[in-house]
C-alpha cells in the first residue's frame, strides 16, 4: 500500500450533498516532489474535494490516503498534525491580530508545554515563546514579510493577507499544502511574487496541491493537472496534454484559449 | 503595543493600591461590605474572561458555578470541621471538574450551545439548592459558615478579610495575566477572532474551549467559596440568572478581553446600584438605561474611552498612517 512515490491518494471519493452529487468517484494521485493542480469550471466540486481531504466536510464515499495511511474519519486537527497544511479560497486569518502573532499560533501545534508545567516553570516556558518567535521571523523572512511582522493583519492589503496565510501554514511543518485560489484576487505583479514564493516553498520539499482558475497560474506552476467538470474527473496529466485535450477545451478552457495559446509563446507551458 | 501594555499593568497596580487604600478612609462597615462584593466579583470576572471575554463564548452559568464554589466549601468546613484552606480548595476542584464535566458535552458543537446548557446548568443548581433543604437549607439558608485565619492573623473583621481577598485577587490578576499572553491565550483569541481556521492549524478547538472554560468555572467557584466565608450565610436566593447576567454586564461594561477593564468593569457595576440608590423607585430603570448605553455607545467597554483618551492604541497606526 505504502508507495514512497505519492504523498496523497483519493481512492473513488463520493460526495453528495442530498440528491446533487458533487463529487463523484474521483480518483487522483498527487506524487512526491510534484506540484498538482485540480482545475475546472465553478461548481465542479474543487473546493468540495479540498473539504474533503482535510476533513473539513468529509465524504459520503470513498477514502483518502496520506502517505500511504487512510486519514478518513479523523478531524481536521489531526490531518494538519499529520503534516495536510491549507490555505482558504477566503483568507481566514485571526484578523485582529499582528502578523507575527498568526504565525505563531501556526505553530503552536508542534509545541509541548502544559498549561500547569508553563504556571509552575517561568523559563522553559518563555523558552518556548522565544523558540516560537523565533522560527516566526524566519518563515517571514523567507516569504518576504519581516518587515509587516508588527502589522495587525486587518490593516494589511489583499495580497500581504494571502501571504501571511502561506506563512502560518507553513509554520505548522506541513509536507503538503493544499492551496485553494492562491492567485485569486491579487494583481499582476503580487501573483507573481506569489508564484515564486510558491516555487521557493515547493524547492524546500513541500508538496503542493493546488486549486486554481488562473490559467497562467496553472501551467507555470504545475507538473500535474487533474480537471473536473459536474464532479467527474475529466482528464489527467501534464500541462502539455491538458491542453491540447479536446474535452478540456470545450469543458473549461474554450476555443479563445487555445488559439491564445498558439499565438503566444511556446515556453509558457 | 508594548507601552500600552505597561501602561495598563501601571493602572492595574494603580487601581489595586487605590482599593488597599479606600478602608483607610471609610472605614464604615456598610462601605467595606462593598468593597469585598467588588474583589469577589473582580475574581469572578477575571475567569469569565476566559471563555466569554477572550474565547468569545458566552456563558450564562457563573451563578450556578459560583454557587458550586460557594455550597461546596461551606458545607465542608461547617459540617465536617475542616479547614476552610481546605475546603476552598475542594471548590476549586469543583470548579475543574464542573469545567471539564460541562464543558465536554457544550463545547463539542459550535453555537450557542454552551449559552444554554449553562443557563439550564445553573437554573438547575439554584433548584437543588432550593429543594434540598437538609443539605443546603434552602431559601433559608446556611448560617454561620467559618471565618480563618492566615497564619497568626485571623480574618475577624470585615476589613481584615478585604485585605485578604485583595492580596488573592492580585494573584488571579497576575495567574490571568499570564495565562493571557502566554500561547494559551493567544490560543483563545484565535478562537473568537476566526473560529474555522483554527482546526486547519493542528489545533484542537474543542480543548481550547473546555480549557477556557474550565479556567472560568475555577475562578467562578474559587469565587463563590470566599464569598461564603465572607458573608457568613448563603441562601439560594442569590444565586439565580440575574447573578450570571450580572457578570457578563460587568464584562461588558468594562471590556471584554481585557483584565485591566474587569477591574474596572467590577469597580463601576458593582458601585453602580449604590451610587444610585438615592433615586429611589427609579434606580432599577436609571441602571438599565446606563448599562443599555454603555453598550450602544461603547462595545467594547470603558476600557476603550482609555484607549480613545489616552491616544496609546492608535498612536502607531495614526503615525504610521494607513498601509
Amino acid at each position: 500500500m505504502d508507495n514512497p512515490e505519492v504523498v496523497l491518494e483519493v481512492l473513488d471519493l463520493v460526495k453528495r450533498f442530498d440528491g446533487l452529487v458533487a463529487v463523484d468517484h474521483l480518483n487522483f494521485k498527487v506524487r512526491r516532489g510534484k506540484i498538482h493542480a485540480l482545475i475546472g469550471p465553478n461548481g465542479a466540486g474543487k473546493t468540495t474535494t479540498v473539504n474533503m481531504i482535510t476533513g473539513e466536510n468529509p465524504q459520503t464515499e470513498g477514502d483518502v490516503l496520506f502517505e500511504g495511511k487512510s486519514i478518513s474519519g479523523r478531524p481536521v486537527y489531526a490531518r494538519a498534525q499529520m503534516g495536510i497544511g491549507r490555505t482558504f479560497q477566503n483568507i481566514k486569518l485571526f484578523s485582529a491580530m499582528t502578523v507575527t502573532e498568526n504565525l505563531m499560533i501556526g505553530g503552536q501545534s508542534k509545541t509541548t508545554q502544559s498549561l500547569l508545567k508553563y504556571l509552575a516553570d517561568f523559563r522553559s516556558a518563555r523558552k518556548e515563546e522565544r523558540h516560537l518567535r523565533e522560527k516566526a521571523k524566519e518563515v517571514l523572512n523567507f516569504i518576504g514579510m519581516y518587515q509587516y511582522r508588527d502589522e495587525i493583519v486587518n490593516n494589511l492589503a489583499y495580497g500581504r493577507q494571502k501571504m501571511t496565510e502561506l506563512g502560518r501554514t507553513l509554520m505548522g511543518e506541513p509536507k503538503l499544502i493544499l492551496l485553494d485560489e492562491p492567485a485569486a484576487g491579487l494583481n499582476p505583479s503580487e501573483r507573481k511574487e506569489f508564484i515564486e514564493i510558491i516555487q521557493k516553498v515547493f524547492e524546500t520539499g513541500v508538496d503542493m496541491f493546488l486549486i486554481e482558475h488562473n490559467m497562467d497560474v496553472v501551467m507555470n506552476l504545475s507538473h500535474d493537472i487533474t480537471v473536473l467538470n459536474f464532479g467527474c474527473k475529466i482528464a489527467e496529466g501534464n500541462p502539455k496534454e491538458i491542453l491540447v485535450n479536446e474535452e478540456v477545451i470545450s469543458a473549461y478552457l474554450g476555443e479563445g484559449y487555445r488559439r491564445k495559446m498558439a499565438k503566444g509563446a511556446e515556453g509558457n507551458a | 503595543m508594548k507601552t500600552a501594555r505597561r501602561n495598563q499593568y501601571l493602572w492595574m497596580g494603580a487601581l489595586f493600591v487605590f482599593l488597599a487604600l479606600v478602608p483607610l478612609f471609610a472605614d464604615n462597615n456598610y462601605y467595606i461590605t462593598i468593597l469585598n462584593q467588588m474583589v469577589i466579583n473582580m475574581i469572578v470576572v477575571f475567569g469569565l474572561n476566559f471563555i466569554t471575554g477572550l474565547t468569545g463564548q458566552m456563558n450564562l452559568g457563573t451563578a450556578g458555578i459560583y454557587a458550586i464554589g460557594a455550597y461546596t466549601s461551606a458545607l465542608l468546613s461547617k459540617n465536617f470541621g475542616l479547614s476552610p484552606w481546605l475546603t476552598m480548595i475542594a471548590s476549586v476542584c469543583a470548579g475543574f471538574l464542573l469545567g471539564r464535566g460541562l464543558g465536554y458535552p457544550s463545547l463539542k458543537m459550535k453555537g450557542v450551545y454552551l449559552s444554554l446548557t449553562t443557563l439550564a446548568f445553573s437554573e438547575i443548581v439554584r433548584i437543588f439548592a432550593t429543594n434540598l433543604i437538609d443539605i443546603t437549607g434552602g431559601t433559608q439558608g446556611l448560617k454561620s459558615i467559618p471565618r480563618f485565619s492566615v497564619g497568626w492573623i485571623a480574618l475577624d473583621t470585615n476589613t481584615k478579610y478585604f485585605y485578604f481577598i485583595l492580596v488573592v485577587a492580585i494573584a488571579m490578576c497576575l495567574l490571568s495575566i499570564r495565562i493571557t499572553d502566554s500561547k494559551w491565550g493567544r490560543e483563545f483569541r484565535a478562537v473568537k477572532d476566526n473560529q474555522d481556521a483554527i482546526e486547519s492549524l493542528g489545533l484542537d478547538i474543542r480543548r481550547i474551549k473546555i480549557r477556557a472554560f474550565t479556567l472560568a468555572a475555577m475562578y467562578g467557584a474559587f469565587g463563590g467559596a470566599l464569598y461564603a466565608h465572607f458573608n457568613g450565610y448563603i441562601t439560594s436566593l442569590s444565586f439565580t440568572t440575574d447573578l450570571s447576567i450580572n457578570y457578563v454586564i460587568i464584562l461588558m461594561v468594562g471590556g471584554i478581553g481585557n483584565i485591566l477593564g474587569n477591574m474596572i468593569g467590577s469597580i463601576v457595576v458593582t458601585l453602580l446600584p449604590e451610587l444610585l440608590r438615592f433615586l429611589g423607585d427609579y434606580y432599577q430603570i436609571t441602571y438599565c438605561i446606563l448599562v443599555l448605553a454603555s453598550a450602544l455607545f461603547l462595545p467594547d467597554g470603558l476600557i476603550s474611552l482609555y484607549g480613545k483618551v489616552m491616544g496609546v492604541f492608535n498612536k502607531r497606526s495614526v503615525a504610521e498612517g494607513g498601509e
